[in-house]
């Protein structure tokens, strides 16, 4: 089945975040960018590994890593850009994936992981690819990060 | 190809333009604008003007150096912004508030043509420290706010807990410090 022909099944984009594989909701992606420089600088908000520009618009790197993979993910050249609500207004983040992503069409089967950010998955040819919740993701990477911070800080 | 019909129409860029110091800490680079700092010194040349703190509140605060009759809290560039230590061989001594700030190397002068906010997705003292970002030969470079190196908050703990010392910043030039302790 084809996503860009049959508007009834919802779309998903399919990405890889470290190890793993995940989806998110097709309204939730503005666009998959390649190669933009990463640009970092001093700042404590967790998960936020620099910006990048696009168009002549600053776009926050967000690293769902820590919560998805459980680590950190590896640098890349590939950035998929999602919408988040932030305090009443819209964002545009970029997510750094490996490789490059797939845009699907299928049936979210709902359920929720062990995660606490999967809103369902999908059965793609006998492959089950989680379906996250954005915010969530981002919260729990957070949280994964913040302790992961606070053991390094004790063991040092 | 045609020419305009009067050149002198065609539109400049008619952005308003800041004149900025770029300067860097560890491997980072920021600016900061101009018209906030008073004046650039080395380190080797504040010498004797500096002293230090009786009761050092804040780790990023120790000394305080008197310039032209004015006393400012120096802050470590590296400390502010929880970098690794480095080797701060520059200060730059602020306009209108009572900070000096250690850094590393003063890069160049440059003109801002674009201050970008700061995204949301920003929460932490980030929002406190810079202005926020412009974007300068193609590189996006945190604009530093001269307000952000010690808030109203760290400005009290440390007048509090050394009395006088801020008062003394806040004094009109040519009344030091140690003038009106003589008075």
């Amino acid at each position: 089945m084809n996503a860009e022909n049959n508007g009834l099944v919802p779309s998903f984009v399919v990405l890889q975040v470290g190890t793993r594989r995940i989806a998110l909701p097709r309204e939730r992606v503005a666009e998959l960018i390649a190669s933009p420089l990463l640009f970092a600088f001093p700042h404590t908000t967790p998960l936020i590994a620099g910006v990048v520009l696009r168009r002549g618009r600053v776009l926050p790197v967000l690293d769902l890593g820590p919560g998805v993979s459980g680590a950190p993910s590896p640098s890349t050249r590939f950035f998929l850009v999602v919408e988040r609500h932030i305090s009443g207004a819209l964002e545009k983040c970029a997510i750094p994936v490996q490789g490059a992503c797939e845009l699907v069409s299928g049936v979210m089967i709902p359920g929720a992981g062990d995660d606490g950010f999967v809103t369902g998955h999908l059965n793609l040819n006998g492959e089950q690819v989680d379906v996250l919740h954005l915010e969530k993701a981002i919260a729990v990477s957070t949280a994964n990060q913040c302790e992961r911070s606070s053991a390094t800080e004790a063991l040092s | 190809m045609t020419e305009p019909a009067n050149p002198g129409l065609v539109p400049r860029d008619a952005r308003p333009k800041e004149q900025v110091v770029m300067f860097s800490i560890a491997e980072y680079s920021f600016v900061i604008s101009a018209s906030s700092v008073q004046e650039i010194r080395s380190t080797d040349s504040l010498g004797g003007n500096v002293v230090e703190l009786d009761r050092p509140v804040l780790q990023k605060v120790r000394h305080i150096v008197e310039r032209d009759s004015r006393s400012y809290y120096v802050v470590s560039g590296y400390e502010h912004f929880h970098l690794p230590l480095s080797r701060p061989t520059s200060v730059l001594i602020l306009r209108n508030v009572p900070v000096a700030v250690l850094v590393d190397r003063i890069e160049q002068m440059a003109e801002m043509r674009v201050l970008l906010g700061l995204p949301r997705s920003f929460c932490g003292e980030e929002r406190v420290w810079y202005r926020g970002l412009t974007v300068l030969g193609r590189k996006v470079v945190p604009v530093a706010d001269p307000r952000g190196f010690l808030t109203a908050e760290e400005l009290r703990q440390l007048e509090e807990e050394n009395p006088g010392l801020l008062q003394a910043a806040g004094h009109p030039a040519g009344t030091s410090r140690r003038e009106r302790e003589r008075v």
